[in-house]
């Protein structure tokens, strides 16, 4: 009964599903595919504590972009903060403004949050999408891998790979960068989990290999490894 | 390294930023062939300040800059809308 859930056996698959595989993760179900869930070890929640870096590339998200795109997230009830700042919304989703009109909205770690789910719908519904707004939605669930730092390393680790000053007095909660991280144009938004630092970090999926890679080898000096999401909600 | 100020996004890397060419004004739709090939393909390439557009390429936000050619000196960074804050319309 109890055989391995393997992330070819649903429909999506995370970007990184051969790595994580290679890497002894164990899967659980989400979103139709499987996210790592845990890399087993000794206490991986203190891995995560110390430096972590978490798969979540199959948890949903969204985009919508262009003219119109900001006002019609206000008017679904979104708290829309200013450019380049997240906000946690009423049911723990997130939204990461972007741009001006370049908006992104993300399930919760634990992904109970409905919100990417209710907005496509809303968008789906609207009767003339192109003129009213007059925004687009972006396939964000497919053109950014999603991968989460954490552990009181993040911000040195990161220091390594990024140009901007990630630390924690000179980086607040809330903020986001988008700068070259690993040579990758990168969005790197800071959501602390419980009081502990982490990052969200999202890039162009195609490249989300060499960059998981990039990222844990700035980790090693620090004692970094790969935690799964069990980890992440112990925290 | 060199640092470049994004109106949007705060000081970067210069290596995040692309160059879009001398900002100029459009000529008349109905102008002719020769110039507006040269408006498309031409630069003056003046020595001293001149005004570019630039792109920080991690968000594709396109502002204007003012630049020193002889000096690389970046003199000012700023969004498009302060010289284009109006719809134009065309006949």
């Amino acid at each position: 009964m109890n055989t391995p859930l393997t992330p070819q056996s649903l429909p999506r698959r995370s970007f990184l599903y051969r790595k994580l595989a290679a890497l002894g993760a164990r899967f659980a179900a989400g979103n139709e595919a499987a996210i790592a869930a845990s890399f087993g070890g000794t206490d991986e929640a203190a891995a995560a504590h110390n430096l972590g870096l978490a798969d979540l590339s199959p948890l949903r998200r969204v985009g919508f972009k262009g003219p119109g795109a900001a006002d019609w997230l206000v008017a679904q009830g979104l708290t829309v903060p200013e450019v380049n700042r997240c906000a946690a919304q009423a049911d723990g989703a997130r939204l990461f403004r972007l741009g001006a009109n370049d908006l992104m909205i993300t399930t919760d770690l634990g992904a109970t949050a409905t919100l990417p789910d209710k907005l496509s719908a809303a968008w789906a519904a609207l009767e003339n999408p192109p003129q009213s707004p007059r925004g687009f939605p972006m396939p964000r669930q497919e053109g950014f891998c999603w991968f989460v730092l954490t552990g009181r390393h993040a911000a040195a680790a990161m220091a390594k790979v990024c140009g901007v000053d990630l630390r924690p007095h000179r980086f607040p909660v809330g903020a986001i960068a988008q700068t070259s991280v690993a040579r990758l144009s990168a969005v790197a938004a800071r959501d602390d989990i419980n009081g502990t630092l982490a990052f969200q970090l999202f890039a162009d999926s195609a490249s989300a290999e060499y960059w998981w890679d990039c990222i844990l080898d700035a980790m090693q000096e620090f004692g970094g490894r790969p935690v799964g999401t069990e980890a992440l909600r112990a925290l | 390294m060199k640092i470049m100020n994004c109106p949007m996004n705060g000081p970067r890397n210069v290596s995040e930023f692309v160059w879009g060419g001398e900002v100029r004004e459009m000529p008349d739709p109905a102008a002719s062939d020769h110039e507006w090939a040269e408006y498309v393909f031409i630069e003056n390439n003046t020595k001293g300040v001149v005004r570019e557009w630039w792109m920080h390429a991690p968000t594709s936000y396109w502002f204007i800059a003012e630049r020193n050619t002889e000096t690389d000196e970046i003199v000012r960074t700023y969004p498009a809308t302060e010289l284009y804050n109006s719809r134009r319309e065309f006949k």
